[in-house]
């Protein structure tokens, strides 16, 4: 494993900003480790996606994000050991690795008193209390923290139920949204009370909404930067923007998080009027359009690069959408506000998805991507210890085949006469997990790439012709 | 009666063995059939609907082909093996399917169950995470939701009175599976596992009015019963997710030892907790499913404050199940890519620790293929717990 550590290369970002991360990660984790050794700040076990950093952020507590801790171990290329442990605790290799290696490591932690041996940047801080939740999302994170209870008896969990509604294309949504939103803000405001409980302050709601007004605004800024990626050539990767999902994902409500977009929108735009894109030669615009990434194989990335293909967008971890499109209800209420965004969130493809007969959201998703940032194929990523975010990616893309046909197709101009067109978008789907190396092979990975990039190939070829 | 003329080894047998034929005659004749998964789907508004609710199950013995085609393999093979069946064409009886949420494999898979079968009713119902009073009061409103769109499928209102009566009728089943439990408490018990096993699975996929009368017959037949079909052998409880096959439990027993407890999602965890017939309907449903059907996909707060204390409140009811049954070992038969129940392993082997009952813990693959490998193991068990 040190062999295989050392030989590890760090991989090549595109923008500054990107680049920028590593040490920004290193130092919140650093941070929540220095946070509990001087008592100023209660430290939350959480989970990102839940529509509460808001929350904890006016209440001046201090998440430690444990599927980002995961993720840095699978991208130092040491969750192994981690995952070991929790093998020997019982936990089946088959389960979600990210939370087998944090349970892995709070098992070790608790066992020595201290943290493990050359612990990955420290190491994960002890928490207070722990925000686990039972949305209709993932199973491990409503079962990660009750499972972690074992080794840590003493740490309270507040779990927080989010459901949504799941599309029906018969059904219009809205008319169950009233006591969705209901139950979610009663969910959020019990948060509030456990939190309050916790750390012994009152919520400062003004407070509050200064934070969800400032991630408002950051998703919207989100949504116009990563909208800038649309450029030919395109200026900032897939490989990129699973460094940039750091300020979306893990410090959303935070001023630094909406400075970051700021300085990245720059820096894209000024690559743009450079015409400076990923690669030299663009010659393939690809969609990551689904899985997570492996953490530590991100280098895969700068293989597509190599070959010419870039990645101007992807589904994964771009878990904003735009917030003047949701029909947003007014509201003086921040946590109101907060769950009708949830729902916004959540239900944001519905109705485009009803407009196209068998549609479905996040079919759609994937083709406002494609036509949007002129994609020419599709990979996909089969994580095999997570059903969360990887079940239903091939019949996705059986659906998109339908669409983007092998054959010329006929489209109906403005101005009444048809046009021929190849839409054709081949597609790929790669094998192994989001941390644990053993299920990961460079060479077929690889493999499997370069002859996707012979596909693409002989479409373009084909479209020429 | 053990022999020929038995309902247990004609009757069932024959349901057992042909999954579905029932369902087909009854499709012939007129009737609407309703699919579901899990537990957690309240059977009692299909029934309520004047429909037949149907529980699809999975097949060991057939190996996933077609299914794979649009569905990930680190999907639940339990619910890859349902989904494929029914792709294959085994559930082409079926005007609509109920999928709940019971699972990320559940949840995540809906959209390829639905478009893929393309049936002219389907359903995806929510269901909380967590038990307060909050969910409770969700949970009815989604439950009122999914009689809603039921009404639109049938055409016609579905109402309270409907309702109750429905419940009634599947409260009279439960009570009659408990009934048939009894007979396991003899040692050695006048029932066996297989046959119970057979009696879950079938009764499932029949109209609760027929199940209740076939239940009602082989009770009869219980009763009369004066040989006992297993001998005298150690005492075993299977715990897990849905069994719903007789395989496992004929391994067991043809190892000399008897099931007597399935604390499993087709046997008592779905089967022995009934709804309030006084409570107003939804409320009532609402109840059952989120808070008595015992499901480790369900949060339950830790009240106690200690591990032991809570493990004591999780799994409690399998305690006092194994104790009124006099289990003498447990297999925790869970499967792979088992999110809810995968997570609990650990939390489950103390707490049968704690309460002095060996244990089993096998994860398995929904497969005939794999049962020589666990043969071995149960009889290594056995033969642990016999010394």
């Amino acid at each position: 494993m040190a062999e295989q550590k050392k030989k590890h290369k760090k991989r090549r970002t595109a923008t500054r900003a990107a680049a920028s991360i590593g040490p920004m990660v290193k130092e919140f984790i650093a941070g929540t480790v220095r946070a509990q050794r001087e008592g100023a700040q209660k430290l939350a076990y959480s989970f990102i996606v839940c529509h509460h950093e808001e929350i904890l952020r006016a209440m001046d507590v201090l998440p430690i994000w444990t599927e980002n801790f995961a993720g840095v171990c699978g991208a130092k290329r040491d969750a192994e050991r981690f995952l070991q442990r929790a093998e020997s605790l019982g936990f089946s290799r088959s389960l979600c690795t990210y939370a087998l290696c944090g349970l892995g490591f709070d098992h070790w932690r608790e066992e020595l008193g201290e943290m493990p041996p050359d612990a990955p940047w420290g190491g994960q801080a002890r928490p207070d209390f722990m925000i686990s939740t039972g949305q209709i999302l993932c199973d491990p994170r409503a079962k990660w923290y009750q499972a972690a209870q074992q080794y840590m008896p003493d740490v309270p969990i507040y779990n927080i139920d989010l459901p949504y509604p799941l599309y029906h294309p018969d059904r219009d949504h809205r008319e169950e949204l009233p006591y969705y939103h209901k139950y979610i803000v009663e969910e959020l405001k019990g948060l509030i009370a456990f939190v309050e409980e916790q750390t012994g302050k009152k919520m400062d709601y003004e407070r509050l909404w200064e934070r969800v007004r400032l991630s408002d605004k950051t998703w919207n800024l989100i949504e116009a930067t990563y909208d800038l990626r649309s450029a030919i050539p395109c200026p900032m990767g897939t490989g990129d923007a699973m460094n940039t999902m750091v300020p979306i994902n893990f410090m959303m409500a935070t001023q630094d998080a909406y400075d970051f977009f700021l300085n990245l929108k720059q820096e894209l735009e000024e690559k743009i009027k450079k015409k400076e894109g990923v690669v030299e030669n663009e010659k393939y615009r690809l969609l990551w359009g689904g899985g997570l990434p492996s953490w530590f194989a991100l280098g895969d990335f700068n293989y597509f690069n190599s070959k010419g293909a870039v990645f101007p967008a992807e589904t994964t971890y771009r878990m904003v959408a735009p917030i003047a499109e949701m029909n947003i209800p007014k509201t003086d209420d921040p946590v109101e506000h907060l769950a009708w965004r949830w729902l916004g969130y959540w239900t944001f493809w519905y109705d485009k998805a009803r407009q196209r007969k068998g549609g479905e959201p996040d079919v759609e998703r994937l083709i406002n991507y494609i036509e949007r940032y002129k994609i020419d194929g599709v990979v996909m990523h089969e994580a095999f210890s997570c059903r969360t975010w990887h079940v239903g990616l091939i019949w996705q893309l059986h659906q998109l085949a339908k669409i983007y046909k092998p054959i010329p197709v006929l489209r109906l101009g403005k101005d009444g006469n048809k046009t021929q067109a190849w839409r054709e978008n081949p597609s790929l789907v790669l094998e192994s997990d989001i941390i644990d190396i053993t299920s990961y092979s460079e060479v077929d990975t690889r493999n499997k790439i370069d002859a996707f990039i012979d596909t693409l190939e002989s479409v373009a070829k084909s479209r020429v012709d | 009666m053990n022999g020929k003329n038995s309902v247990i080894s004609s009757r069932v047998e024959a349901l057992y063995r042909d999954y579905g034929k029932r369902a087909k005659e009854l499709k012939d004749e007129g009737k609407t059939l309703i699919g579901y998964v899990c537990s957690f789907v309240p059977v009692e508004m299909i029934s309520a609907a004047g429909c037949i609710p149907f529980r699809i199950r999975g097949d060991i013995n057939e190996p996933v082909t077609k299914g794979d085609t649009v569905l990930e393999t680190i999907v639940c093979p339990f619910i890859r093996s349902c989904f494929d069946l029914a792709l294959k064409g085994k559930y082409d009886f079926l005007s609509g399917i109920v999928i709940p949420h019971g699972c990320d494999s559940m949840t995540r898979s809906y959209s390829t169950w639905s478009y893929s079968l393309d049936l002219p009713y389907a359903y995806f119902l929510n269901i909380p995470s967590v038990v307060k009073p909050a969910s409770f009061e969700f949970f009815a409103e989604e439950i009122k939701t999914y009689k809603k769109t039921l009404e639109a499928f049938i055409g016609h209102e579905i109402t309270e009175a409907d309702i109750s009566q429905a419940i009634k009728l599947h409260n009279a089943y439960r009570n009659k599976i408990r009934t048939i439990y009894d007979f396991r408490k003899s040692d050695p018990p006048m029932v066996s596992g297989v046959e119970i096993s057979k009696i879950l699975t079938v009764g499932t996929s029949l109209p609760v009015e027929e199940a209740n009368a076939l239940l009602d017959e082989i009770i009869e037949e219980l009763k009369t019963r004066s040989e006992p079909p297993l001998k005298t052998g150690k005492r075993i409880l299977v715990d897990g997710a849905c069994v719903d096959h007789a395989g496992l439990v004929k391994l067991i027993e043809e190892s000399g030892a008897s099931v007597v407890a399935e604390t499993t999602c087709n046997g008592m965890r779905d089967t022995f907790p009934l709804t309030d017939e006084q409570e107003d309907p939804f409320t009532g449903l609402a109840r059952r499913y989120l808070d008595k059907i015992n499901c480790p996909k369900t949060y339950r707060e830790n009240r106690a404050g200690s591990f032991e204390g809570n493990i004591a409140d999780r799994f409690g009811d399998i305690g006092r199940y194994a104790e009124h049954f006099h289990a003498d070992g447990a297999i925790l038969y869970v499967y792979k890519y088992c999110d809810p129940f995968g997570f609990e392993v650990p939390a489950r082997k103390a707490y049968y620790n704690a309460i002095d009952l060996p244990l089993l813990w096998i994860e398995d693959l929904y497969s005939s293929g794999t049962m020589g490998q666990i043969k071995t193991r149960i009889q290594a068990f056995l033969e642990m717990i016999e010394q």
